[in-house]
């Protein structure tokens, strides 16, 4: 049922662009329309359709400027109602009416006034203009209350019942004041004031909260549709006095939080192929370093409690992994990089590439080959390249270079001209001199080692 | 009143000077008549209980190396370092106070009694080692009244002795370590800018280089090993450094060889021992360029160039400064002995800052217009856990609050903010370093700052560092809401504090072993 019902509203929704879009563009109404106006009918479609539809109309150039992608993520705008049969009414509406960063979808809509009617509207930008893109709730009808003048407050919850509608799911809540008590679940509140007596009456739609979509999290990422419930209760006895409900669209361009736990384990199973293939660079996989991956993956993919035969069936996926390695074949290392990158946070890939490092240290020296590939690492899983070098400073200290290569430790590179060698040979002097008195001989023993090799780079990139 | 002294406590050679009745410091010859007492110790196993110091120790050291000492100031501030004779666990503090011992016994049976002193270190000296060096000369009962860094004793000595003004820089290459400091002197007004240096580049390492050329030597035309026991190296260091010495003054310097596979005549000429010693060299090259940097100076702002410290009589080393600044450095008054004379001024003028009516009118007036500014060697800072932008993590870090080489008296605060809900103490920590890695930099002081309960997160606390002109640093933690305070005073003549700065020294806990 609900299939045919969002195929109909498709259906018509395209219809009525055609109708609309079509000639406001062709007679020169695009720009008179307006971004925001065109933006909200373009929530209705999806990125596909709307390339089509707008190259059907030959009208690209309308939204030259813009990436087509960022148009849709950024301007899909959710003007949503209970009541769909109102959408196809309001389309029209939506060209005349005078634009401004939100505007009531429905504003032909009937709503019920005998009982609570609830919309959500998705605006751009709050008082502040630094708080972003917010959803603005609507509320209009009839609010019941048992005695005269209460005083009344509005909750609001949000889930996320994308799929199928018994299996929702909570919207979370970033922000601390708008938690449930002892969950990160969201539950706005905010206070109504008095009401007017015991049967309220708003005739017309009248707004009552502005949630920020920086406060949620949201289950997963892309299309959603969202539950938004409303209840008002009575300050007093916090009984409610009245609910309602809406669904409405929404395009969440973060990862979820559903999807955030599963990267999580991608990303870890990634590292782990990145790790053995650090390993292997040099050509000869040591015990030290396998078994270090090894301990690593039962740490971090939860298996240290686990049954044994998650563990056994971990381990033989390892040791298939390191046949592979063996046998000298090799991974799509860079395509790994990408999806990591794409996949994880920056302290996640910050954790995979000191994951690597920690690898390449596990024999105590690290061979030129291994090297080379953690550079490409660390470039791949774009990691700023002081960041990287400081890693290397405090994981793979220069006395465990098997070769002393300058320009990698130093950062110093054969097109710097002799003075901006010259410049940071002389700051990376003056910062090791000043760890050469650590009381710690370790790091005394690499500040050394450090200051012969600044001066073996003078010699060859200042003179 | 007792005599205002200063001591340059070397790797190589330590001085002792005072100040005479006008304010003039003059050096003050130890009981073998000698302006400079080598810094070697050796402990005779004929005569129990007697402690040789000074050419006494050098000329015994060829009979038992095993029980003389040489270069312990590379080892202060090792709390690791010890040196066993006969049971006994000498520390490097304990062995210096020796060194010092000898100095304050030859000075004392002359003129009198002495009891304030101020003491050298190398410009780049840390807390640490600026600590043991002053608990050195507490050990042996000296109230040492202040700490001066080499090249500022030097430059002092400079400005009131010779026609200095402009931008000076300081070249201080001693015996084991080098330093170089910027200032500003106009007359008798100093400012110090910046100061850098290295803890292990000396003589002795010259004298090293020398050393493995002579042992190439004997085994390319012998096909032996010179050097066969603990005792043959010793004698070869001191040969090592003569031909060192004889190098500055002839091209060639001509030894005879003793090994296992008889003797032959070495020649080492001035040209192999510059090219020995060239990356050394390149090291205080560096050195001084990052100086210059840190000073925001070209080479061609600088006026003049002094010479200290007894390494720069080397002619490769005159040749690079005046390659480098384009004009000769400048060699005017003794390098051996410029530091300690530099010292007795500086505890000259402690005195008068800090007790002026026990300073004779003399004195006082010689001191009068000296005014000297010098500034924080160090960067201090705390440990705090900000939130890093890219990741969104805690990362712990040092965080600078007193930057290095700001002039003194100097403050400064920053605000950090509680990190949890609830959270009932800060553990604050006093650091000494230039790096935001905490591994990177000294902890010198550690305490905690109880706070209010029940308080949510994000709570400022107020963190102020000041540094007077006595080196005492003080720190202050607040917590701002609650006004609640936690106080730390830093200073040298404190008993330790410092998580890693080891025992501290009782006053005249020396005072049973007889130096002679």
């Amino acid at each position: 049922m609900g299939n045919v019902f969002i195929t109909i509203l498709i259906s018509a929704s395209l219809f009525a662009a055609l109708i609309w879009i079509g000639p406001a563009c062709r007679s020169g109404l695009a720009d008179s329309i307006g971004y925001s106006r065109f933006s909200r009918l373009a929530h209705r479609f999806s990125l596909r359709r709307l390339s089509i539809l707008l190259r059907s109309l030959k009208i690209e150039s309308f939204i030259g400027r813009l990436n087509l992608r960022e148009l849709v993520n950024r301007l899909r705008l959710s003007a949503a109602t209970c009541r769909f049969t109102a959408f196809i009414h309001s389309v029209r509406s939506r060209f005349v009416a005078n634009a401004n960063s939100i505007s009531p979808l429905d504003a032909s809509a009937q709503p019920d006034i005998a009982g609570l009617n609830c919309r959500v509207c998705f605006g751009a930008g709050g008082k502040d203009a630094s708080s972003g893109d917010s959803f603005v709730v609507e509320i209009c009808g009839t609010i019941h209350s048992p005695g005269d003048n209460d005083e009344a407050a509005l909750k609001v919850a949000i889930s996320d019942v994308t799929g199928a509608p018994h299996d929702s799911k909570p919207v979370l809540s970033k922000a601390a004041q708008w938690r449930l008590k002892d969950s990160n679940v969201f539950c706005y509140s905010a206070d109504l004031g008095r009401l007017a007596g015991r049967d309220t009456i708003l005739h017309n739609w009248m707004r009552v909260a502005r949630l920020q979509t920086g406060w949620l999290v949201f289950p997963r990422r892309g299309e959603r549709s969202l539950l938004v419930r409303i209840s008002i209760v009575s300050r007093r006895d916090l009984q409610e006095l009245a609910h309602a409900e809406c669904v409405f669209p929404y395009y969440n361009e973060e990862f979820g939080y559903i999807d955030i736990e599963e990267n999580r384990q991608r990303v870890k199973t990634l590292a782990i192929a990145l790790a053995f293939t650090v390993s292997a660079a040099d050509g000869k996989m040591f015990k030290c370093e396998v078994d270090f991956i090894k301990d690593w993956a039962i740490d971090n993919l939860c298996l240290s409690e686990a049954s044994s035969r998650a563990r056994r069936k971990l381990e033989k996926a390892l040791s298939k992994t390191l046949a592979f390695f063996s046998r000298g074949r090799r991974l799509n290392t860079q395509g790994i990089c990408r999806e990591l990158v794409r996949l994880a946070s920056a302290a996640d890939v910050q954790d995979v590439m000191a994951f690597c490092l920690h690898v390449a240290q596990a024999k105590g020296s690290v061979a030129p080959e291994e090297l080379t590939i953690l550079g490409d690492l660390a470039r791949w899983l774009e990691i700023d390249a002081d960041v990287y070098r400081t890693m290397m400073e405090r994981i793979l200290p220069v006395n465990m270079h098997q070769v002393k290569d300058t320009q990698l430790v130093l950062g110093v590179t054969s097109d710097m001209s002799g003075e901006a060698a010259r410049r940071l040979l002389n700051r990376e002097y003056s910062k090791w001199n000043a760890r050469v008195t650590n009381r710690d001989p370790q790091i005394q023993a690499q500040a050394d080692e450090m200051l012969s090799l600044i001066a073996e780079a003078r010699r060859e990139y200042v003179g | 009143m007792a005599n205002i002294v200063g001591i340059d406590l070397g790797t190589t050679f330590s001085a002792l000077a005072v100040l005479n009745a006008i304010g003039k410091p003059e050096i003050i010859p130890n009981c073998e008549g000698e302006r400079l007492t080598p810094s070697a110790i050796f402990f005779d196993e004929d005569s129990p209980g007697v402690i040789r110091v000074g050419i006494e120790a050098i000329n015994s050291r060829n009979l038992n190396a095993q029980r003389s000492v040489r270069w312990i100031k590379r080892h202060m501030g090792q709390t690791e370092y010890l040196k066993e004779i006969d049971g006994k666990k000498w520390t490097a503090v304990e062995l210096s106070g020796l060194i010092l011992k000898k100095l304050k016994q030859d000075c004392s049976r002359e003129h009198g009694e002495i009891r304030d002193a101020v003491i050298s270190v190398p410009a780049h000296f840390d807390e640490i080692r600026r600590k043991a060096t002053m608990d050195a000369g507490t050990s042996i009962g000296l109230n040492v009244i202040g700490i001066v860094n080499e090249p500022v004793a030097a430059a002092l000595y400079y400005a009131t002795t010779r026609d200095v003004s402009g931008k000076v820089l300081v070249y201080d290459l001693g015996g084991g370590t080098f330093d170089v400091s910027i200032m500003n002197v106009q007359g008798h007004q100093m400012d110090i800018i910046c100061s850098q240096g290295d803890h292990a580049l000396g003589g002795v390492d010259f004298d090293a280089e020398v050393l493995e050329i002579i042992e190439r030597m004997y085994r390319d035309a012998l096909n032996a090993e010179l050097i066969s026991c603990d005792e043959d190296r010793a004698k070869y260091e001191d040969e090592a450094e003569d031909i060192k010495k004889t190098l500055s003054r002839r091209p060639v310097a001509k030894k005879m060889l003793y090994g296992s596979a008889g003797s032959m005549r070495a020649e080492v000429t001035r040209e192999m021992f510059e090219d020995a010693i060239s990356a050394h060299l390149a090291r205080t090259d560096i050195l001084v360029e990052v100086a210059l940097d840190e000073a925001g100076l070209k080479p061609t702002d600088i006026d003049k160039v002094l010479l200290v410290g007894g390494s720069t009589r080397i002619p490769a080393v005159q040749q690079r400064l005046k390659k480098m600044f384009g004009a000769e450095p400048e060699n005017a008054v003794n390098v051996d002995e410029c530091v300690a004379l530099g010292a007795a001024l500086h505890a000259g003028l402690t005195v008068l800052r800090e007790h002026p009516d026990s300073v004779p009118a003399g004195i006082a007036g010689g001191l009068r217009d000296v005014q000297l500014v010098d500034v924080c060697n160090h960067s201090y800072g705390t440990i705090c856990a900000p939130i890093d932008k890219k990741t969104g993590r805690r990362v712990v870090e040092n965080r600078i609050i007193l930057k290095k080489n700001t002039p003194l008296p100097c403050e400064s605060s920053q605000v950090f903010y509680t990190v949890s809900e609830g959270q009932s103490a800060v553990e604050v920590t006093v650091t000494q370093g230039e790096d935001t890695a905490p591994e990177y930099v000294n902890k010198i002081a550690t305490n905690r700052l109880e706070l209010p309960a029940e308080r949510q997160a994000e709570r400022p606390i107020k963190v102020t560092y000041s540094y007077d002109l006595n080196q005492r640093m003080h720190c202050s933690f607040e917590d701002v809401e609650s006004k609640r305070l936690l106080e730390v005073d830093l200073c040298l003549d404190q008993k330790a504090q410092a998580p890693e700065s080891g025992d501290p020294q009782e006053a005249g806990q020396l005072d049973s072993f007889k130096v002679q």
